[in-house]
């Protein structure tokens, strides 16, 4: 689903006023994961992208079970979206022609493999950033759902 | 038995949660509260519109699992994440908090609290944030 400019305009990167989303993901058995994630960017209008730093459990969510939802946390005003669809990781190490969902590794891999070259870590307040930045891969989410998270219409389908 | 920190129920009754509820065989769905109240040690009670109640009420049904993540600002400045079993009264979400996580990014990530002793997670807590809760 391509999304609209209103959407990739919250998600993709931009210092200092990037928003802070929640991953949620979930075992094969039904048991969920709620993962914060600090950074986020758009590819093709239709790909969440996500630096893997230390998701532990999202990974082994999204080794068994491919799906996942994001939710954006805060600044949250008049970005009330539940984005939902196949989700995947791609580590360092995978072959550049590894597909998933119609995205290539390398190409994903040669973007936004190093996310600290598009982005400085730095920016968060040092409470809340990361010590040690050790990138895995990239986590990916392809957006087949978008539903509303407002009070009087959750779950509706925004498009 | 899991007890939450007053600084995990002064960010969860202040901001709310992001929840995720999933159907038994692992279909997630995520819905957002603006606030909650905490009961007790570890009873989160969440007020839900007739819509979430409606996108929730089958997943609780088949599988009472659910994740919170707190909402708002509490989701860099709160670092938790609760895991618990939940069940709808009417439309009050109701849930019984197991386990909590530390989501403070970096190698903290996905560490268990609710295995240490309180104390322990207490000053744990203090020394990695200095507020006690929302700003007012």
């Amino acid at each position: 689903m391509k999304l609209p400019k209103e959407i990739v305009d919250a998600l993709r990167i931009k210092q200092p006023d990037d928003v802070i989303v929640y991953l949620t993901t979930c075992s094969v058995d039904g048991k969920c994961n709620v993962s914060p994630q600090l950074f986020t960017d758009v590819y093709a209008d239709e790909f969440i992208l996500m630096p893997d730093l230390f998701a532990v459990k999202t990974k082994i969510n999204l080794n068994e079970n491919r799906v996942g939802v994001v939710t954006i946390a805060h600044p949250a005003e008049g970005k009330a979206w539940a984005l939902r669809g196949p989700c995947g990781h791609i580590e360092w190490g995978l072959p550049d022609n590894y597909d998933f969902q119609g995205v290539k590794a390398g190409d994903i891999l040669k973007k936004w493999g190093e996310w600290s070259e598009k982005e400085s870590f730095s920016a968060l307040p040092p409470d809340d950033r990361p010590n040690v930045i050790a990138q895995r891969g990239v986590i990916v989410l392809k957006v087949a759902d978008c539903l509303s998270v407002n009070l009087e219409d959750s779950g509706k389908k925004v498009m | 038995m899991t007890k939450l920190t007053p600084r995990m129920r002064n960010w969860l009754e202040g901001l709310g949660a992001h929840i995720g509820t999933a159907t038994k065989k692992g279909f997630p769905t995520t819905i957002v509260v603006e606030s909650a109240k905490v009961e007790g040690d570890n009873i989160v009670k969440f007020q839900l519109s007739e819509a979430q109640v409606a996108q929730v009420k089958q997943n609780i049904s088949e599988n009472p699992q659910v994740a919170l993540g707190p909402g708002g600002l509490g989701s860099i400045r709160a670092a938790y994440q609760f895991k618990g079993v939940a069940r709808l009264e009417s439309t009050t979400l109701i849930v019984e908090v197991k386990e909590i996580y530390c989501t403070k990014p970096g190698p903290e990530a996905a560490l268990r609290l609710d295995t240490l002793p309180y104390e322990n997670i207490v000053k744990f807590e203090s020394t990695r944030w200095r507020d006690t809760g929302p700003p007012k």
